[in-house]
């Protein structure tokens, strides 16, 4: 009877154990399935200006077929002229400055110099998304006809492409950092052809502006509505009378800016290591995006696309806002028009500094029209090629 | 080097499994199981 009990006891906990196991294996598929997702690259369609696409590991072959190979999108106009590069998605979880590059390939055309754009400049931090955070994995926007998802990633290079990270990181410019910035683009310029993956891709963009004798570089960046650098124009001292003339060119068009020095011992970030290791003129731009913010309620997607966000509302009530934060948010399509705003003055006044620089443009897209219309007008269907 | 961490999260996943078949308390073979999630998303999910 007790030898009966016993078999019957152990084919209990066998079965428990085996149950235990299928649920393992479930939760590792649809886990592993969500995760692998994220590698999937959105959709991105070029206007027909588009003159070339091509990937990163042009600048540097040992990046082929890694994470950060991301895609390179050049405009060029049948006349010669100046040289733009700008950067988006930097930072992955600051979407304003890979949307504001994508509305620019889908509608751009250049009648005269070269444009150079990288929507998303850290292509392995679109791939996590800090699941401390809970941060959604993708968000919407509408299209021309139809809705586009776009990936919603992480601030650094996924861990899972490059780890461990050291105790204390000492960038290649000599600045010593946190061990999780060594996976940060913004902190890897000039970056190192040997280094690690965060580093390849600094250093592979350093090369594209040496080589392409990139005349300005623009870093499209976002920043919590709670950190002082916001709604700011950060630029490199070479870059000081480019910058002031399209302020105040800004200002008159309503888009409030601040101007920001690069601090020169703050080392390893774009506007610093741009300008020192190359002869372009470096500027980063900054948007307030409160999803990025540590003061934020509950993450989601209409966080990311409304920017409404009550914390916010009462935060700037108290004061311990640098930018006006009211009822209203502010969402995706204003802070992506002020980007392009910011962006076409720059380039504007590029050519009347330098006129041998010069870089003529059409159908840019409009900043008062994207914050009247919102992005509808100026995305692509999410169906139909080109 | 990844080589060896697989190894090590390949025995560590296997030593799991055994101690989920061998003990006898549910909780306990719970917490095994949820260990052992993020021991095989590593293993097999590793680039």
């Amino acid at each position: 009877m007790k030898l009966t009990s016993e078999k019957q006891m152990n084919k209990f906990h066998l079965g428990i154990s085996l149950g235990l196991l299928l649920l393992v294996g479930l939760i590792c598929f649809l886990t592993g399935r969500s995760f692998l997702s994220l590698h999937q690259e959105e959709p991105i369609f070029p206007s027909a200006g588009l003159t070339r696409q091509f990937r990163l590991s042009h600048y540097l072959p040992n990046l082929s077929h890694t994470p950060g190979d991301t895609r390179v999108y050049l405009f060029e106009g049948q006349e010669k002229g100046g040289n733009i590069l700008i950067l988006g998605g930097t930072h992955p979880n600051e979407p304003a400055g890979f949307i504001a590059t994508v509305v620019l390939i889908e509608n751009l055309k250049v009648k005269k110099g070269r444009i150079f754009l990288i929507p998303q400049a850290n292509l392995s931090g679109f791939t996590h998304n800090d699941p401390f955070e809970a941060n959604p994995q993708r968000f919407f926007l509408p299209a021309r006809q139809g809705i586009r998802w776009f990936r919603y990633g992480s601030r650094l290079t996924n861990p899972v492409h490059q780890w461990p990270d050291p105790t204390t990181y000492t960038n290649p410019a000599g600045q010593k950092l946190a061990g999780t910035e060594s996976r940060n683009l913004n902190r890897a310029y000039p970056g190192q052809p040997k280094g690690s993956l965060t580093e390849k891709v600094a250093w592979a963009i350093i090369q594209l502006i040496k080589s392409e004798n990139i005349h300005l570089a623009i870093d499209l960046h976002e920043a919590a509505p709670e950190y002082p650098v916001i709604n700011a124009m950060v630029f490199h001292e070479r870059a000081a009378e480019l910058a002031a003339m399209a302020l105040m060119d800004l200002q008159m068009e309503g888009f409030d800016f601040r101007l920001e020095a690069s601090p020169p011992n703050l080392r390893g970030l774009s506007h610093r290591e741009w300008g020192d290791n190359t002869s372009a003129l470096a500027v980063l731009l900054e948007t307030a995006n409160a999803s990025h913010g540590r003061l934020k309620g509950k993450p989601s997607v209409a966080l990311i696309v409304e920017g409404r966000d009550n914390n916010y509302v009462r935060a700037a009530k108290l004061g311990r806002l640098f930018v006006p934060y009211d009822e209203r948010g502010i969402p995706l399509s204003r802070r992506v028009a002020r980007h392009l705003a910011a962006v076409k003055t720059l380039a504007s006044y590029l050519g009347e500094l330098f006129p041998h620089q010069k870089v003529e443009f059409s159908d840019y897209p409009s900043p008062q029209e994207l914050l009247q219309q919102g992005f509808q007008p100026f995305l692509h269907s999410p169906r139909q090629e080109r | 080097m990844r080589i060896i961490y697989q190894l090590i999260l390949l025995w560590l996943s296997l030593n799991l499994i055994l101690y989920l078949f061998r003990e006898k308390r549910f909780s306990y073979q719970l917490s095994a199981a949820l260990v052992l999630i993020l021991f095989l998303l590593r293993l097999l999910l590793i680039k």
